[in-house]
C-alpha cells in the first residue's frame, strides 16, 4: 500500500504567490494530505524555524480565509488546517463553520491531548459535528493505552510527532518509539517532527509507519532556495516512500 | 539466597507509558529568542539526551554501567527497621532501602555514573554541574573520576561555607568547586552586581553551569527533575521489588523525600508501573512549601532560563529558600511525572517542618544506629506517621521507605538544628 506523504506549510508563507505555488507543486509532486498551518499566538511544539516562519507571515483575517478558501479549490487531496485549540477557545463553533465554509477538510490541533486531557473527546465530537476530521496529534509522552485509545478515534490517520519540538534534530531512536506503539495504533500511523533526514525516514518506515510527515525542510528550502527548490524535495520524499 | 549480581536490573524503567495521563513536554518559552530545546544538544552527552525523549517501558543498561553500579556496592540493602517497629509499639512492618551505602553516601550515583559514562563514550574528557548540600556534586565527582573526567561543580555559596566536609571529597575525588554565585559566568556576575552577599539557589549554581559548560564546549550532567535521571534512579525500586519478593513481602505504602523528586520517582515508580502498593506518600518540607504553595505551570528548571520550560509544580524559577533552614529539599520545582502523578492523586504529598523531621531523625539514630541525611529525615517522619496510624486501627500494613542518603556530612545541618531546637 502506497505510504502517505503529509506535506506542512504556513499558510502565506513565504508570500501569497510563492505559497501558493507551492501549494500546487506539493500536489503534483505527490502529497496525500496538506497541512496548513495558521498562524497562532504561541507556537507551543514549533521549533525555531516553523516560529519564524509565522512571524513572516501577515495576512489580515479576511485575507486568512480567502487564501485557505483558495488553498482548498486547488488541492484535490484532503487539506487540513493546523492551529492551537487554546487561540480558539470560546469562539470554537464559529471556526469550525469557516473551516467548514471554506471548504477544509478537518483540523488538528496539537494542543488537544496534552492540554486539554479531560475533555478531548468533546472537542472531537465538536469538530466532527461542524462535518470535519478530526486528526489527533499523539507523542511518545502520551501513555500506551491512551495512544490505543486515540488511534481508534482519529480521522484519516494518527499523528505521532517523535521530538518534542519541530523541526530541532533532537537524537531520538525513531524506529525504537516506533515499535513501542505500532501494535496499539490501530489505524494509519503518520511520523512526524525533525524526520527530514532520510535515513530516519528509512527507520520510520522500516519499523511501521504508514507515513511522514514534513514541514520544517520545506521552509527550510524556501528560505535557503526558494519555492521550486522546495517543490523539488516534495519529489525527492515521494521517492523516499515509493521505495516501500 | 539469589546472588547480588542478579538482583541488580539489567534494564531501566520508564514511568511515562503507564501514567495515568500525558505528560505535557518540555518546550520553548512564548517569543523566545532561542531555542532551549536546540539549546539541549550543545550541553547534554548526546545519549543521556537521546534516552530523555526516546521514551520506552525498559531500556537496557549497559554492561560497563552495570559493573560500575556493582563496583559501588548495588543492590543498596533492603533492611528492615525491626527496632523502630518496637519503639512505635506498631503492629506495621517497616522496612528502608538504604541509598546511604553507595561510597558517595546517596542514591545520587545512580545517574552521575551513567551520565558520566555516555559523556565519557562520546569522547567528552571534562563534566561540569551544580551542587546544593553536595551530595549531587559528590557523585558527579566520584562518577567522572571513575570514567578518567575532570569535573568541575558549582556549589550553593551558603552549601559551600557550610558544607566544607562535602567541598573536601569533591576536591580529593579531583573535582574543581566554586562557590556560586561566581565571577566566572556572566549569569553569576550579574547576580552578584545586584547583591554580592548573595547566598546563591540551587537554581542560580544551575545556570552557572550550563553558561559554563556552553562556553567551554564541554558537558552539563543533571541530577534531577529531567525524565532521564529518573529512568536511571529506577534501580532503586526495581532492586526493592526483587528484594521484597524474595522475602514474600507486599508493600502497602512506599514513602519517599522530595527535592527534584530523582529519588522518590526511582523508588516509588517501578512499584506504580508493577501495580505494586496501595499508597505512595512524596515528603516536602514546610520551609520550602512547593506542594502546599507551589503551581503546576510551565516554568524553567533553573534560574536564568536557559533549560527548555517544563510542566512542574513550581515555586518559580526565583525562589530563594530561607537562609537558616537546614533540611535540605531546597529545590523550587518537582519533576514533570511526579508533579502530574500528584495532581491526578495517585501520589499523596505531605510537608513537615524542621523540628519534626529532627525529631524523627533522632528516634531513627536511637532506633537503627544510622545517622539519615535531613532529607531523608522528612521520609522518615511520614513513615512515623503511617506506622502510628497503622497503631491506631491495628493493622498489620508494610511500609517501604527510601532512605535516600547517610548524614555523617550532614552533622553541622544537625548542630544548629540542635542550638535552634534549645531556644
Amino acid at each position: 500500500m502506497r505510504k502517505m506523504l503529509v506535506s506542512y506549510m504556513t499558510l502565506g508563507y513565504p508570500n501569497v504567490e510563492g505559497y501558493l505555488e507551492f501549494i500546487d507543486g506539493a500536489i503534483s509532486q505527490g502529497s496525500d494530505v496538506l497541512e496548513v498551518g495558521m498562524k497562532p499566538k504561541f507556537a507551543k511544539y514549533d521549533g525555531p524555524v516553523i516560529r519564524k516562519s509565522y512571524k513572516a507571515v501577515n495576512l489580515s483575517e479576511g485575507d486568512t480565509w480567502e487564501l485557505l478558501k483558495e488553498t482548498r479549490k486547488r488541492s484535490n487531496v484532503p487539506t487540513i488546517v493546523l492551529t492551537y485549540l487554546e487561540d480558539w477557545l470560546g469562539k470554537l463553533d464559529e471556526f469550525l463553520s469557516r473551516l467548514r465554509e471554506v471548504g477544509v477538510d478537518g483540523v488538528l490541533f496539537p494542543d488537544l491531548i496534552i492540554d486539554f486531557t479531560d475533555e478531548y473527546d468533546k472537542y472531537v465530537k465538536v469538530i466532527r459535528d461542524h462535518g470535519l476530521k478530526a486528526v489527533i496529534f499523539t507523542s511518545p509522552s502520551v501513555p500506551d493505552a491512551m495512544i490505543h485509545d486515540l488511534s481508534k478515534n482519529s480521522d484519516l490517520f494518527l499523528y505521532y510527532g517523535v521530538r518534542p519540538t519541530t523541526g530541532v534534530p533532537i537524537p531520538v531512536s525513531v524506529d525504537s518509539l516506533i515499535t513501542r506503539v505500532r501494535t496499539l495504533v490501530e489505524n494509519k500511523l503518520v511520523v512526524g517532527f525533525g524526520l527530514s533526514d532520510v535515513e530516519d525516514m528509512k527507520k520510520a518506515l522500516r519499523a511501521g509507519a504508514d507515513g511522514i510527515a514534513i514541514g520544517t525542510a520545506y521552509i527550510e528550502e524556501v528560505e535557503k532556495r526558494g519555492v521550486k527548490s522546495a517543490i523539488s524535495l516534495v519529489k525527492y520524499f515521494r521517492g523516499v516512500l515509493d521505495e516501500f | 539466597m539469589v546472588d547480588r549480581e542478579e538482583i541488580l536490573p539489567k534494564y531501566w524503567y520508564n514511568v511515562i507509558p503507564d501514567l495515568p495521563k500525558p505528560l505535557p513536554p518540555p518546550r520553548d518559552p512564548p517569543e523566545a529568542e532561542f531555542s532551549r530545546i536546540d539549546l539541549l544538544r550543545k550541553i547534554m552527552p548526546k545519549e543521556v539526551l537521546r534516552q530523555q525523549f526516546t521514551v520506552e517501558r525498559f531500556i537496557k543498561i549497559p554492561e560497563d554501567v552495570r559493573n560500575a553500579y556493582l563496583n559501588i556496592g548495588r543492590p543498596t540493602p533492603l533492611l528492615r527497621a525491626k527496632r523502630l517497629e518496637e519503639m512505635l509499639g506498631t503492629p506495621a512492618k517497616i522496612y528502608f532501602k538504604f541509598e546511604g551505602a553507595t561510597p558517595t553516601g546517596s542514591h545520587k550515583i545512580n545517574t552521575a555514573l551513567p551520565q558520566a559514562y555516555f559523556a565519557k563514550e562520546e569522547g567528552i574528557n571534562h563534566v561540569v554541574t551544580e551542587t546544593g548540600a553536595g551530595q549531587w556534586g559528590t557523585a558527579v565527582a566520584l562518577s567522572a573520576r571513575m570514567f578518567d573526567m575532570n569535573a568541575t561543580v558549582f556549589m550553593v555559596r551558603v552549601s559551600y561555607e557550610q558544607k566544607p566536609q562535602r567541598r573536601t571529597i569533591m576536591q580529593l575525588y579531583g573535582a574543581d568547586v566554586y562557590a556560586s554565585p561566581t565571577n566566572l559566568t556572566e549569569f553569576g556576575r550579574k547576580i552578584l552586581a545586584e547583591n554580592k552577599d548573595h547566598p546563591g539557589s540551587l537554581g542560580i549554581a544551575m545556570s552557572e553551569a550550563i553558561e559554563f559548560a556552553l562556553k567551554n564546549e564541554i558537558k552539563y550532567l543533571v541530577g534531577s527533575v529531567l525524565d532521564v535521571a529518573i529512568l536511571h534512579q529506577s534501580v532503586i525500586g526495581l532492586e526493592a521489588i526483587r528484594q521484597l519478593d524474595e522475602l514474600g513481602e507486599e508493600p502497602d505504602v512506599l514513602i519517599g523525600c522530595v527535592g527534584g523528586g530523582s529519588n522518590f520517582g526511582g523508588f516509588t515508580f517501578p512499584f506504580y508501573g508493577a501495580k505494586k502498593g496501595k499508597k505512595f506518600i512524596a515528603v516536602g518540607s514546610y520551609e520550602i512549601p512547593k506542594f502546599s504553595k507551589g503551581d503546576y505551570v510551565y516554568d524553567f528548571p533553573d534560574t536564568a532560563g536557559l533549560l527548555p520550560q517544563v510542566k512542574m509544580i513550581t515555586l518559580g524559577k526565583d525562589y530563594v529558600p530561607p537562609p537558616i533552614y537546614a533540611g535540605g529539599l531546597r529545590y523550587h520545582g518537582a519533576a514533570p511525572s511526579l508533579s502530574l502523578l500528584i495532581k491526578e492523586k495517585v501520589v499523596e504529598w505531605r510537608e513537615y517542618s524542621e523540628p519534626e523531621i529532627f525529631e524523627a531523625a533522632k528516634l531513627f539514630m536511637r532506633a537503627q544506629g544510622i545517622i539519615p541525611a535531613p532529607e531523608s529525615a522528612h521520609a522518615i517522619k511520614a513513615v512515623i506517621d503511617e506506622a502510628l496510624e497503622a497503631k491506631k486501627t491495628n493493622e498489620k500494613r508494610v511500609i517501604v521507605f527510601n532512605l535516600s542518603g547517610h548524614g555523617l556530612l550532614d552533622l553541622p545541618n544537625y548542630e544548629s538544628m540542635m542550638k535552634r531546637s534549645l531556644k
